[in-house]
C-alpha cells in the first residue's frame, strides 16, 4: 500500500452565505485517475480551486504527500507549482506565443536560464503535439490547440497532481478529441490527475475511479463499471442516465 | 507674398529655438508622467482602499481642473508656502503630473481589461501576485494602453503651448514676442499653427509606426 | 487666524464673480461648437466628395493646432474686421476649435446609427434630409451624449484659455486678486477648488442626461 499523494478531510468552502461545499473527503493514489462529475453548481470546480489553494477552503484540511498544505504559514505559490491546472477557458497568456506561455513559468518561477526554458518548454510542447506551433498567438490557434498549450504549460512545472477543470466544455465538438488523447496518453504515462468532465466516454475508458457529486458533498464514488452499471444510489443513476442521452 | 517670405526668413530662426523648447517640455513632461502615472494606475487598481481613495483624489484634482491654472499655481503659488521653481521646472512638473494623472486613467481601464483568467492562470502555475501582475498583466495592460497612451503623446505637444504664460521660450512665447516686433500678430501665429500641425503630424507618424510593431494578434486596445 | 479668514473671504468674493464669466464663455463656446460640428458632420458624412475632403481637412488641421494659437488667430483676425469685446472674441474662438473636435463626436454618432434607419425611412417616403433631420440626428444625438459630455467638461478648462486675451474669467479674477493682497497660494487655491466643482457638478448632471436619454438598442 503505498501512501496518498492527496488526501482531503471534511473540506467546506462558503462565499458569504453560500455554501458550496459542505464537508467533502477525498483520497487519491499516485498514478490514480480520478473523474469528478456532478450537475453544474455542485461543487465540482471549487472543489478544486480549493485543492491548489487558488480558493482555499474555508474549513478542512489537504494534504499533498506529506505535507498539510491548509496549514497556515504554507508557501501556498510553492503548493501551486506542485500542481498543475487547467481552465476550461484556457486562460493562455495572450501576450505570449504557445512557446512563451510554456516558458515564463520556467523562467519566473522555476528561476530556470533562458536556453534551458526553451528546451525544456519545446519538448513540452512536442509532449502535446505542438512543437510546430511553438511561435503562434493564443488568437492564431484553435481552441484544441489552446487547451494542449495549456496542458503543456502546467506540465512545464513538473506537478505531482494535474487538475483539469471541464477541460473540453468549451470547445467544439470536433476539436474534443485532440485534448482528450493528450489527456490519455498522460494518465498511460502515470499522471496522477483529477478531472471535472462531461465525457463520459473518457471517464469510462480512462479513469481508475469516478467521483459523484451533487450538493457539495460526494454522493457515491467507485469505478467506472461500477458507476455506470450498477450504482448504488438513485441520485447517481438519474445523473448518469440523463447525461448519457 | 515678398513680404510674408520675409516675414518668414525673420521669424523661422527663434521659432526654431522656440520648437526646441517645446519638444523639450513636452518630452521630458511625458516621460515623468510616465514613471508617476505607471505606479499611480497599478496602486489604483491593486493597492489597499485607503491608497486607492488617495491615488484617485490626486487623479480628480488634475483632471477636474485646467491645466493652466494649475501651472499658476505651482509657479505662482507655491513660493508663498516656500516652493521656489523656475519657468521651466514649474512647466516640467505641472505638465509632468497632469499627465501622469491621465496615463494612470489609461493604466488602470487597461489592466482591468485584462481577463481575470489571466491572474488566476499565473497563480495557478506558482506566480506570486506581483509576478503575475509584472509578467503577466501590465505586458498585456501597457499594449492595450498604447493607442490611448499615443493621443496623450500627441496631445503632449499641444498642451505645452500653455507655457509661455508663466514666460517660458516655448514656440508660443516666441512667436509672442515676434508678433510684438513686427507687428504681425495674425501672419505670425499662422505660421506658429503649421509648426504645430507639422510636429504634431511627424509625432503622429512616428507613434502609428510604434504601435504596429508592437502588435500581437488578438491584443490590442482598439475599442472603437 | 480672523486674518487668514477675512483674506479667504475677500479673495473668494473677489474671485466668484469670474464664475459666470466662466460660465458663459464655456456655454456660448459649446453653442458654437454644437452647431458647427453638427453641420460639419452631416456634411462628413452625406455630402458631396469634395465637402466631405474639405470638412476632413478643416477638422484635422484645427485639431493639431493648440487651443490656444487658434484663440490668438481669431481674436486678431475678429478684432480686425469686427469691434468684438475680447469676451466675445474669445468665446467665438474657442468655439470654432471646439467645433472641431465635436464634428469628430457627431461623424461618430451619425455613422454608428444603423444604416438600415435611414433605409427604412426613404422606404416610407421621406426625402433625404427629411431622413437625416427626424430619423439619423435624435437617435445620434443620443449616442454621442457620453463623448459630448466630455467634450463639454474640455470646454469647460479650456475657457481658462480666454484669460490670456484679457476676458475677466476665474483666472483673471484670481490673478487680480493675489496682485493686490499677495496671497497667490490662496487666490490659485480658491481658483482651483471653484473649478473643481464646477467640473464635478457638470459631470454628474452629464451623468444624470446620460441617463435619462440612453437609447435602447
Amino acid at each position: 500500500m503505498t501512501s496518498p499523494i492527496l488526501r482531503i478531510e471534511d473540506v467546506h468552502k462558503s462565499y458569504g452565505s453560500l455554501h458550496v461545499l459542505k464537508g467533502v473527503s477525498l483520497t487519491v493514489q499516485p498514478r490514480e485517475v480520478v473523474v469528478l462529475v456532478g450537475p453544474s453548481g455542485s461543487g465540482k470546480s471549487t472543489l478544486l480551486r480549493c485543492i491548489n489553494l487558488l480558493n482555499p477552503p474555508t474549513k478542512g484540511r489537504i494534504w499533498l504527500e506529506d505535507q498539510e498544505i491548509t496549514a497556515p504559514g504554507v508557501n501556498q505559490d510553492r503548493v501551486r507549482q506542485r500542481i498543475g491546472m487547467v481552465f476550461q477557458e484556457f486562460n493562455l497568456f495572450t501576450h505570449l506565443t504557445a512557446l512563451g506561455n510554456v516558458m515564463i513559468g520556467l523562467i519566473k518561477v522555476r528561476k530556470m536560464r533562458k536556453n534551458e526554458a526553451r528546451d525544456l518548454a519545446m519538448f513540452e510542447l512536442e509532449r502535446v503535439g505542438l512543437a510546430d506551433r511553438a511561435h503562434y498567438y493564443p488568437a492564431q490557434l484553435s481552441g484544441g490547440q489552446k487547451q494542449r498549450v495549456a496542458i503543456a504549460r502546467a506540465l512545464g512545472m513538473d506537478p505531482h497532481v494535474m487538475l483539469f477543470d471541464e477541460p473540453t466544455s468549451a470547445l467544439d465538438p470536433e476539436l474534443t478529441g485532440e485534448v482528450l488523447a493528450v489527456m490519455q496518453k498522460l494518465a498511460g504515462e502515470g499522471m496522477t490527475m483529477i478531472v471535472v468532465s462531461h465525457e463520459m466516454g473518457f471517464a469510462r475508458q480512462v479513469a481508475n475511479r469516478v467521483v459523484f457529486m451533487e450538493g457539495g458533498v460526494v454522493v457515491e464514488e467507485g469505478t467506472p463499471q461500477h458507476m455506470f452499471e450498477q450504482p448504488t444510489h438513485e441520485r447517481t443513476r438519474a445523473f448518469l442516465r440523463n447525461i448519457m442521452q | 507674398m515678398q513680404d510674408f517670405i520675409d516675414l518668414l526668413n525673420k521669424v523661422t530662426p527663434d521659432l526654431l529655438r522656440g520648437t526646441v523648447v517645446t519638444l523639450q517640455i513636452a518630452t521630458i513632461s511625458l516621460v515623468l508622467g510616465m514613471i508617476v502615472g505607471l505606479p499611480v494606475g497599478i496602486g489604483r487598481v491593486y493597492g489597499p482602499v485607503w491608497l486607492q481613495r488617495v491615488l484617485g483624489a490626486y487623479v480628480t484634482l488634475f483632471q477636474g481642473t485646467p491645466l493652466l491654472i494649475q501651472l499658476f499655481m505651482v509657479y505662482y503659488g507655491l513660493p508663498d508656502i516656500g516652493i521656489t521653481l523656475g519657468r521651466l521646472q514649474a512647466a516640467f512638473l505641472t505638465l509632468g503630473l497632469n499627465s501622469a494623472a491621465y496615463q494612470a486613467e489609461y493604466l488602470r481601464s487597461a489592466l482591468q481589461a485584462v481577463s481575470e483568467g489571466q491572474m488566476t492562470a499565473a497563480r495557478a502555475i506558482g506566480m506570486s501576485k506581483w509576478q503575475a501582475i509584472q509578467s503577466v498583466i501590465l505586458p498585456q495592460a501597457v499594449r492595450l494602453a498604447l493607442p490611448a497612451w499615443s493621443n496623450e503623446a500627441v496631445a503632449m505637444l499641444k498642451y505645452t503651448s500653455v507655457v509661455f504664460l508663466i514666460a517660458v521660450p516655448d514656440l508660443m512665447g516666441q512667436a509672442k514676442i515676434l508678433a510684438s516686433r513686427y507687428f504681425a500678430p495674425i501672419q505670425i501665429y499662422l505660421i506658429v499653427a503649421v509648426f504645430y500641425i507639422a510636429l504634431v503630424g511627424v509625432a503622429y507618424l512616428i507613434l502609428t509606426l510604434i504601435e504596429r510593431r508592437a502588435r500581437i494578434p488578438g491584443l490590442t486596445g482598439d475599442t472603437t | 487666524m480672523m486674518g487668514l479668514f477675512q483674506d479667504l473671504l475677500t479673495t473668494f468674493n473677489f474671485i466668484v464673480q469670474g464664475l459666470w464669466v466662466t460660465i458663459s464663455v464655456t456655454a456660448v463656446a459649446l453653442t458654437v461648437g454644437f452647431t458647427i460640428g453638427v453641420v460639419m458632420a452631416i456634411a462628413r458624412v452625406y455630402g458631396h466628395p469634395a465637402l466631405q475632403t474639405a470638412v476632413s481637412a478643416y477638422s484635422v488641421v484645427i485639431r493639431a493646432v493648440p487651443v490656444i494659437v487658434i484663440i490668438f488667430i481669431l481674436f486678431f483676425v475678429i478684432s480686425r474686421y469686427v469691434n468684438l469685446s475680447p469676451f466675445w472674441a474669445g468665446a467665438l474662438a474657442l468655439g470654432f476649435a471646439s467645433g472641431a473636435y465635436q464634428t469628430e463626436i457627431f461623424r461618430g454618432a451619425i455613422q454608428a446609427v444603423q444604416s438600415g434607419q435611414m433605409i427604412a425611412a426613404r422606404a416610407i417616403g421621406m426625402s433625404r434630409l427629411q431622413a437625416i433631420q427626424s430619423i439619423v440626428l435624435p437617435q445620434a444625438l443620443r449616442l454621442a451624449l457620453p463623448a459630448w459630455g466630455n467634450e463639454a467638461t474640455l470646454v469647460l478648462k479650456d475657457s481658462t484659455l480666454v484669460f490670456a486675451v484679457g476676458v475677466p474669467e476665474i483666472l483673471r479674477r484670481a490673478q487680480q486678486v493675489s496682485a493686490r493682497t499677495f496671497e497667490p497660494f490662496l487666490a490659485f487655491g480658491v481658483a482651483l477648488l471653484l473649478y473643481l466643482a464646477l467640473t464635478l457638478i457638470t459631470t454628474q448632471a452629464l451623468q444624470w442626461i446620460e441617463r435619462r436619454y440612453r437609447l435602447q438598442v
